[in-house]
């Protein structure tokens, strides 16, 4: 049996201090007509434990948002919402169930930023690394080091950036809707060097649901999922190069293969945490050259990815989704993808996971 | 949250310890006592100590905070290949920005990783400062 993606909705990204995780979640379904009618319900979270003291946040929510259908939460830090579409299209194509609510919902701000970095690091091995003082943008600083001493240079990081500004000026739920300028970066806050806070993900908090269904929309072309796959990489420490995003290289390239699709025409969602990882992937695709010319892509993260759209960490695989599905329909902020394929990628830490899912209209 | 003593008792051998995993099936060396091998899974696997000593590949200056204390902050984090063979990554203590260069050799030392303060108790582990 196939699995469709027959609808959807996002909440702004922002500081939604009034809003707790029920509210969020509450808030984007009542948006959603398509999500009343489901039997099951994915809740996709990375730090409800962390960040409200919050255990088996799936049956809370649930309860709050007034449904009575088995809930469960799925959690694989920042590509937990990945991870629920893995598993809502397993429950379609299986027949355990017939249409899944695929929830997205995360709180970033409930804490000093510099709590919520704690949590974010803990995505990490927190016995040895996060004890040992490491943290993700110390591991993408030592990356985007290794790329520019193989030739890369500093602008192509500067360039992802300024072009995800750019994309999510139109996009309704986006965090940061502004351009930026190489000229911002000389006056961004240093994360780690060379890693500035420019090159960083926004943070902040979000809901988004899509439905997956057995059957397409009446009428209408609901994409239908038509890949899902996921890979470990090794620990950062333990590679060769830390810029070795071997899994999502690898997974990319499988699913490419697979399905005979060039990401230069798909409608393509890239984990982009921070600049230097989308481009390392780029370019152990072997898409990109040191001078980083983006110019082939057609579809290239449109939403303003991790970077401009924001990064509500478990939630992000779920907009992502939401975002190609929109692309490939009805349209985002009044663009459309008129690609055949969809792609969102995901990986949690520095290429520690990776997951993909591929849409075809 | 509170840092658990049990926890940091369990690991303590790879926290004040530089233990390194040889593997008998594939022949490569990983960081840390573990019991499979990170790269082939095979549990034939004995464990060495390191020396300690090893030379300084890439670093960076970290300002990243995640305390509500700015005190440790910035940090250097570097990537260390020791005499052994093998990469470690860990924080560099000891010297200041202008001082630190890749290529650099340098030797593990024991410092604090964290405490419960103001009255908890005090966590050590490995570092790296110059030879
Ligand atoms: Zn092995």
């Amino acid at each position: 049996m196939g699995a469709y993606v027959v609808g959807g909705a996002a909440l702004k990204i922002d500081r939604h201090f009034e809003l707790g995780y029920k509210d969020l979640a509450y808030r984007v379904v009542r948006d959603c007509p398509e999500c009343s009618d489901v039997d099951y319900v994915i809740v996709a979270s990375a730090l409800p434990e962390l960040s409200a003291h919050q255990v088996d946040l799936g049956i809370h929510v649930v309860q709050w948002i007034g449904r009575r259908v088995p809930a469960l939460r799925v959690e694989s830090g920042e590509s937990s919402g990945l991870a629920a579409v893995d598993l809502a299209a397993s429950l379609v194509s299986s027949g355990r169930a017939r249409r899944v609510l695929v929830l997205g919902v995360e709180k970033v701000t409930e804490y000093p930023t510099y709590t919520a970095n704690y949590f974010y690091s803990l995505t990490l091995d927190y016995e040895y690394e996060v004890l040992r003082g490491i943290s993700p943008p110390a591991y993408a600083a030592l990356a985007m080091k290794e790329l520019m001493n193989s030739g890369v240079r500093r602008e192509c990081f500067s360039g992802w950036a300024i072009r995800m500004h750019e994309n999510a000026v139109s996009v309704p739920h986006a965090m940061l809707r502004f351009k930026i300028s190489l000229e911002s970066f000389k006056d961004s806050q240093v994360l780690a060097e060379p890693l500035t806070l420019y090159d960083s993900f926004a943070s902040g908090d979000g809901a988004a649901a899509v439905v997956v269904s057995s059957k397409p929309n009446e009428g209408d072309s609901s994409p239908e999922i038509v890949y899902s796959g996921a890979e470990v990489g090794l620990p950062a420490y333990l590679r060769d190069r830390v810029s070795d995003l071997t899994a999502s290289v690898g997974l990319l390239r499988r699913a490419a293969e697979r399905l005979g699709l060039d990401l230069r025409r798909a409608a393509v969602e890239l984990h982009d945490s921070y600049t230097v990882y989308p481009i390392a992937i780029l370019k152990g695709l072997g898409y990109l050259d040191d001078r980083c010319d983006l110019g082939g892509f057609e579809y290239l993260n449109l939403s303003g990815g991790l970077k401009a759209r924001g990064h509500p960490v478990g939630a992000t695989g779920v907009y992502q989704v939401y975002e190609i599905f929109k692309l490939m329909t009805d349209g985002l902020g009044g663009r459309t993808a008129p690609a055949e394929y969809g792609l969102a990628h995901s990986m949690s830490g520095p290429d520690n996971s990776s997951r993909v899912v591929v849409l075809r209209r | 949250m509170r840092l658990s003593p049990q926890q940091f008792w369990r690991i303590r051998e790879n926290q004040y310890r530089l233990f390194i995993t040889v593997c008998g099936s594939c022949g490569r060396k990983a960081i840390l006592k573990r019991p499979v091998c990170p790269y082939c899974g095979s549990d034939r696997v004995h464990h060495v100590e390191s020396s300690g000593l090893g030379v300084l590949e890439s670093f960076t200056k970290v300002y990243y905070r995640r305390n509500s204390s700015e005190d440790d902050l910035p940090k250097f984090i570097g990537v260390v290949r020791l005499t052994e063979g093998v990469r470690v990554v860990g924080e560099i203590v000891g010297v200041g920005a202008d001082e630190l260069r890749e290529g650099m050799e340098v030797e593990a030392v024991l410092r604090r990783y964290a405490s419960d303060d103001p009255y908890g108790v005090i966590y050590y582990g490995i570092k790296f400062k110059p030879v």
